[in-house]
């Protein structure tokens, strides 16, 4: 266990992760550790990894300093997956852009919005419904919002838990898409 | 009960120095808020009577209801925009 932690650290320390790539992934240690090992995995759990963990936090919050991201919002981010845990129901979707100019863009959105959203698409009135469906189709989207069902909407908000957009556009820039 | 939003608040930054910040408590505007979704629902009632009247399936009150659901959610929406390339300007807002 400690080599993985090393092997991320150092994926971190040669930039060929972010910071927030390897908090997940140690989280992601951890929750395996918690699994397998139980309660004598916590012996395990010496003074060097908490140092380690502690040099993470802390290239972290230098990162994210840098970015002035936690400056907003504190709380964010590693913390957030710290209180809901990788098993839970997503609280909220994240999306992150990065530009190789240095530009950032953080969007945090609660999944709920989504949840109630996608219901909304349900409560359209028939009438309207039929009207929106005719005019998506007229512009190339066959897409019809009768189909949408409470119970498809639960499995595929329950989806985006797994959900894990990555892209790297040929210029460099970044886009990070996921729930936590 | 969910609550709405009570709290919307931007801050823009350039390099070190907040240029502009704004602070605004939206549970100030819950009461004006309230008259006009009454307002609204009274409309949406009549609409769905009628609907109700010439054989269609009345909806235009929980549709109503679920506008306000979705609003509801909003609370913990954060945007953050970073734009180097010009003056080093930082965009934050967030909605509680």
């Amino acid at each position: 266990m400690g080599d993985d932690r090393t092997r991320i650290l150092d994926l971190l320390a040669a930039g060929k992760i972010t910071t927030e790539e390897a908090a997940r992934l140690l989280d992601a240690l951890d929750a395996r550790s918690g699994e397998g090992a139980g309660t004598a995995g916590a012996e395990g759990t010496g003074a060097d990894e908490a140092a380690e963990a502690d040099a993470v936090g802390g290239a972290e919050a230098d990162a994210q300093a840098k970015s002035g991201f936690h400056k907003f919002f504190p709380g964010a981010g590693v913390k957030t997956s710290q209180k809901t845990g990788g098993s839970g129901t997503p609280k909220f979707m994240y999306v992150k852009v990065v530009s190789v100019k240095g530009d950032n863009v953080n969007v945090k959105i609660p999944v709920a919005v989504m949840r109630a959203g996608l219901k909304l698409t349900s409560l359209i009135p028939a009438q309207a419904q039929d009207q929106i469906n005719r005019s998506m189709a007229e512009h190339g989207m066959s897409f019809d919002l009768n189909n949408f069902k409470p119970d498809d909407l639960e499995e595929l908000i329950d989806a985006l838990r797994e959900m894990e957009i990555d892209v790297d556009s040929a210029n460099g820039d970044k886009v990070h898409v996921y729930t936590e | 009960m969910r609550v709405p939003p009570w709290l919307v608040s931007m801050r823009l930054v350039e390099g070190d120095r907040t240029k502009f910040r704004f602070w605004f408590p939206l549970f100030l505007l819950w009461p004006l808020l309230l008259v006009f979704v009454m307002l609204t629902f009274i409309a949406t009632l009549l609409a769905d009577l009628f609907s109700l009247i010439s054989g269609h399936k009345p909806g235009y009150t929980r549709f109503v209801l679920g506008i306000l659901g979705v609003v509801t959610q909003t609370r913990g929406t954060e945007v953050f925009v970073q734009d180097k390339s010009n003056h080093n300007r930082t965009v934050a807002f967030t909605l509680r």
